[in-house]
């Protein structure tokens, strides 16, 4: 059997040409030999890294029993003294309250606090699916709820690359350029979102909100005239945005 | 030592610095990252209701994947590393109760990805995919017993990120290329292995 190990190797480090990159999806697609080496060398690596994960926690676990930690922890958890908690909650709410009118009466709207509070509760996690397969909408999705903002944004570039008119691919890639703080990238998917003719499209919306988190000189305004905008014409994230402007 | 005692973000670049120049200095750093917030375990049982194991088990299961972003440079200190930290911990718990909720129901269960088949074009990751669900992971996972400790740990090395050029440093080879050639054959001693009866 011919030994394609060195090849295969090259494709995941990354070291091929392009040339070696085509042969080699070409191989995998033909050869079914070829395919089985390629699926021997991902299985041993995901074997190789459910054994390290084990092998780490058993180093961590080791490491707390090590430091006296794993005595300190509580085997249950202790009754707790109600009223403390009640009393503290209640001052809490009293605290809450003046501090959320002095906010949001008192002071004109921070707008980056506000877009970034926006997106920490709205945009952090997305909705995934529960499907036994993934698709690559939901590849992404998983990726991105994950943290691996990079990585998702390359597969819903790919599918946008694939099909120009993939609006929910070029609405997560505004996303994701807006989580990775590059604003006129997310601007211009979220522009380009707005031409298409959907049911309910937060095109508009978003753009007002990559605006407020940019801050940049003027965008305190254009990002209120598209807020307006959205209130005018009933578009999603009207709610939010009527909110918003109450305070501006 | 406490563990559960705050320590001043400062000691948060040492972590950072320590992961992510590699090579020695990596294991150094992921003991001082999962001890500098081992606190949470205690936070989950008062806040999430979870047994000791369950906590250990999500907040090692952070710490694994934070280091792993930190390596391969995902965290971008756009936050500090304790909010950062904290919100893969709270998106873990959420995926724990998601499991356990759907667990009663296995056609919810969502199948994992292999991160190296995200290169893949999507045809081509059907096939492959198909393929590894065909490969015998327990007996892959017993055969790795038997390749030998010296190719285990340059396999595990591998398989946790580091580059030929680092596992010279960590394993005293003499060359990257050397390693990449032990790597291979290790790697052809595990597929024999597997192969055999």
């Amino acid at each position: 059997m011919i030994d394609y190990s060195d090849f295969i190797d090259g494709y995941f480090n990354k070291t091929l040409s392009k040339d070696e990159v085509g042969r080699f999806e070409q191989m995998l697609a033909e050869d079914g030999n070829f395919a089985q080496e390629v699926a021997f060398y991902i299985s041993a690596k995901q074997v190789l890294k459910e054994q390290l994960i084990i092998e780490k926690k058993e180093r961590f676990k080791e490491l707390l029993s090590q430091q006296g930690v794993v005595s300190m922890m509580p085997d249950r958890v202790p009754v707790r003294k109600l009223w403390i908690y009640r009393s503290i909650a209640a001052a809490a709410l009293v605290i809450l309250l003046i501090s959320s009118w002095y906010l949001f009466y008192s002071r004109p709207l921070p707008v980056r606090q506000t877009a970034d509070s926006y997106i920490q509760q709205h945009l952090t996690s997305l909705p995934v699916n529960m499907s036994a397969t993934l698709d690559s909408i939901q590849q992404g999705l998983k990726l991105y709820n994950d943290g691996n903002l990079n990585q998702s944004l390359k597969i819903f570039e790919s599918m946008v690359n694939r099909d120009t008119g993939n609006y929910s691919a070029k609405k997560y890639m505004g996303i994701v350029y807006l989580r990775l703080a590059n604003y006129d990238k997310a601007f211009l998917y979220f522009q380009q979102l707005e031409n298409y003719p959907l049911y309910s499209n937060p095109a508009i919306f978003y753009q007002a909100l990559t605006l407020m988190k940019r801050n940049g000189p003027g965008d305190k305004q254009n990002a209120k005239q598209l807020l307006q905008q959205v209130v005018k014409d009933n578009l999603e994230g009207k709610a939010v945005a009527q909110q918003w402007l109450k305070n501006w | 030592m406490n563990l559960f005692k705050a320590i001043p973000p400062s000691d948060e670049y040492e972590i950072i610095d320590r992961l992510t120049r590699g090579g020695a200095d990596r294991k150094k750093g992921e003991e001082l990252l999962f001890t500098r917030f081992a606190y949470f375990i205690k936070d989950a049982i008062y806040k999430y209701s979870l047994s000791y194991e369950e906590a250990f088990d999500l907040y090692s299961d952070t710490i694994i994947a934070g280091i792993e972003k930190i390596v391969n440079g995902s965290f971008q200190g756009q936050s500090s590393l304790k909010t950062w930290l904290y919100s893969i911990f709270h998106n873990k718990y959420v995926d724990l109760i998601r499991k356990k909720t759907t667990n009663k129901n296995s056609v919810h269960r969502v199948v994992e990805i292999p991160d190296v088949l995200l290169q893949v074009s999507d045809e081509a990751r059907t096939i492959i995919q198909h393929l590894i669900v065909k490969t015998d992971h327990e007996v892959l996972r017993q055969k790795l017993l038997q390749i030998g400790n010296n190719c285990k740990e340059l396999l595990l090395f591998w398989a946790d990120g580091y580059s030929d050029k680092e596992i010279v440093d960590v394993m005293k080879y003499k060359t990257p290329e050397v390693v990449k050639t032990t790597r291979l054959r290790c790697l052809d001693k595990l597929k024999q292995l597997y192969h055999s009866p």
